[in-house]
């Protein structure tokens, strides 16, 4: 048990570093926003260097004395069955958490943590993700010992009258990634997307900044494009190149990233317990209880079929508060890349009981594609006719083929939908060009809805959608008998069985 | 309330209780009349906002709007009756039914929808009333179960008397005590 309980305690100087990251890392999060102000500034700022210099002196002082304030100001109490933290140098903070509140403890290794073997220590209520409380740095002897503590507190309350766990709890290795593994999410996870997307605001002035650099390099790009010495599909292969290498250089990044978050990526069980550890610079360990476990996740894209690879995912309460990052903080567990036999292992190592790998999946109604391809037709086909009319040829051929794409698009999707009811499971299938595969216990919903539109109603169809703790799941476009018999049987599961979902 | 007798009677899929054969007990005629007034009243004070636009002196239009706002006075009103008349049909199309284990609510005139909630999820429960539904003595009854405040179960309009008897209801359940 820990010594030191009932005192203030302060914390261990290498916090100073962390509250001065975490500074740099606020005031650069605000500073994207002026990045291409200082691009096309960039000229006026070389000229007054000394101002320069004396800036970034200010904020270093700045972020000095910041850091130091928040460090002296920083206490913490560990007492019976309680957290108690001050912080706050101006606005003051306190928290006082019980154990017994605590959904989940998360363990952060920042690099510059490593040499001291210090860790900071999140501790997840459940609700709102404000309520998180934060013990900034801990030895990591001390970390664990107190993550074993507050882990079994509940357990203990529960159980009285049973033995103590044993002390000697030992972990079973359930998966780890290699570098190649990691490589292959990196190419498959569609990472790509998202940093063109965030780069999107600055293309003008990157292509710009582009033409600029080619033209210093003694290249007129205007000449180029007006003279006729080149046939086309030299331009065609000119650009087809600089795309390849866009997309090799964006890949590359992509794979950088997969591998920085999910080094030495291991997840191990003990007794009822998942730990999740990743992390090239900053170490990440998620603990997630089994019985808090809500869903499982196969996802699939077009890359991930191709290589044989499957992203499986662990969610857990309220994921869809975290989605934005991309699965690496946050308490849900995502394995990248794992091959189909490890998913399946992965899965029924959880649930014993679940057929995710044999189970039969039921189609949904085909007016799900019919009601698609008439919005697509009502949305595309009058917009074509309209542009013939005013002999815009071209747009009216796009538009239809845009239809087209639209409807093969639409047929795929609604060919992918499949659902199945197994003893205690449901089960779905979703999904494009990418398969996803969902899995999750009935006992474990929260709310159950059936909705019926005007179109529905006259072929005797429902959407079914399913509210979990980690969000909800629909279920378009099934016969009405069967969507009723779903919503019944769930209703009645979650309420005769009486078990807890988390 | 639910009596703790033990009964342990097979079940066969068409014998369990059907979420769509419940009777659904209509929410408040108040609510409606009132949901009606408060729409009529915010259409009345959009279109004579439009009027002062036009009547007022103090700054001339462009032309286009003045030669068209009108027509979009019109438009305006004609749009706020329909939707003060479509507010009514879809008043009268919400209910409510409370089985021993589970609240259900139904809505929507083109979309409609029966949501359930199993009272033994249910985490917390809020009656709220603003200003006018305090005048009329009505109360919203919110629901939170760990869905999430997407999935918020919430019935609208309920005479007071009755949204805290739901209230009251959720609170003694059973199913919420043993999950303490």
């Amino acid at each position: 048990m820990i010594s030191y309980k009932g005192q203030w305690l302060k914390l261990s100087p290498v916090a100073i570093i962390y509250f001065a990251v975490q500074f740099v890392k606020d005031v650069g999060n605000n500073l994207i926003y002026l990045l291409p102000a200082i691009f096309v500034g960039y000229n006026q700022f070389s000229e007054n260097a000394v101002t320069i210099v004396s800036g970034l002196a200010a904020l270093l002082v700045l972020v000095v004395i910041s850091a130091l304030l928040k460090f002296y100001f920083y206490q913490y109490r560990l007492t019976e069955g309680r957290v108690q933290i001050h912080s706050g140098v101006f606005q003051k903070k306190h928290i006082d958490l019980p154990f017994e509140r605590i959904q989940n403890v998360r363990f952060e290794q920042p690099i510059f943590y490593r040499p001291s073997h210090h860790v900071c220590m999140l501790l997840d209520t459940a609700g709102s993700n404000k309520l998180e409380a934060k013990i900034i740095a801990l030895p990591k002897d001390t970390a664990d010992a107190l993550k074993r503590e507050i882990l079994s507190y509940k357990a203990q309350e529960v159980k009285t009258t049973e033995n103590d766990e044993p002390q000697t709890e030992h972990e079973q290795l359930l998966n780890s990634r290699s570098i190649k593994d990691l490589i292959m999410h990196g190419l498959a996870s569609n990472r790509i997307w998202i940093v063109l997307g965030a780069l999107a605001p600055f293309f003008n002035s990157l292509s710009e900044k582009f033409i600029e650099g080619v033209e210093n390099m003694g290249v007129d790009v205007d000449a180029l494009m007006e003279s006729s010495q080149y046939a086309f599909w030299q331009y065609f292969l000119f650009f087809l190149s600089i795309a390849f290498v866009v997309i090799a250089v964006m890949a590359l990044i992509s794979v950088l990233g997969s591998v920085i978050t999910f080094y030495d990526f291991k997840l191990t069980r003990s007794n009822d317990r998942y730990i999740r550890r990743n992390g090239l610079f900053t170490r990440h360990e998620v603990v997630m209880k089994l019985s808090r476990l809500q869903m499982i996740v196969c996802q699939q894209n077009w890359l991930d079929k191709a290589l044989k690879r499957v992203n499986l995912k662990f969610e857990q309460l309220g994921a869809g508060l975290e989605r934005q990052s991309a699965g690496t903080s946050g308490g849900k567990i995502m394995v990248p890349s794992v091959t189909l036999e490890q998913a399946n292992t992965l899965a029924s190592d959880a649930w014993p009981e679940n057929q995710l790998k044999t189970i039969k999946y039921h189609p949904v109604s085909k007016r799900l594609a019919v009601r698609n391809t008439l919005i697509a037709f009502w949305l595309l086909v009058p917009l074509s006719i309209a542009l013939t009319y005013y002999e815009q040829t071209e747009l009216a051929l796009a538009s239809v083929t845009l239809f087209v794409l639209a409807t093969l698009l639409i047929i795929l999707g609604w060919k992918r939908w499949g659902y199945a009811i197994k003893d205690d499971f449901i089960y779905l299938r979703k999904g494009l060009i990418g398969v996803n595969y969902r899995c999750f216990p009935i006992h474990k919903i929260q709310q159950t809805q059936l909705h019926q539109s005007w179109f529905m109603r006259r072929f005797r169809l429902c959407s079914v959608k399913f509210v979990l703790a980690c969000g909800g799941q629909t279920l378009p476009f099934i016969k009405k008998p069967t969507g009723e018999k779903l919503v019944d049987t769930s209703l009645h599961q979650v309420e005769a069985l009486k078990r807890s979902w988390m | 309330m639910s009596a703790d007798k033990f009964s342990n009677q097979s079940i066969t899929p068409d014998d369990l209780a059907k979420v769509n054969s419940q009777q659904f007990t209509p929410i408040s005629h108040v609510y409606v009349k009132v949901n009606l007034m408060c729409r009529l009243v915010f259409w009345l004070i959009i279109v004579s906002l439009l009027l002062i636009l036009y009547w007022q002196p103090w700054f001339t239009l462009p032309k286009t709007i003045e030669l068209y706002l009108p027509q979009i006075q019109l438009a305006v009103g004609i749009l706020g009756l329909l939707s003060s008349a479509y507010g009514v049909i879809a008043d009268k199309q919400k209910g409510y039914a409370v089985r021993e284990h589970d609240f259900s609510y139904c809505s929507g005139v083109i979309f409609r929808s029966v949501i359930s909630q199993p009272i033994l999820r249910i985490q917390h429960v809020e009656l709220k009333h603003g200003p006018i539904d305090r005048h009329f003595e009505l109360a919203n009854l919110e629901v939170f179960s760990a869905g999430g405040a997407m999935h918020t179960f919430a019935i609208a309009g309920l005479p007071n008397e009755t949204a805290r008897k739901l209230r009251s209801y959720v609170l003694t359940h059973s199913d919420i005590a043993e999950n303490d």
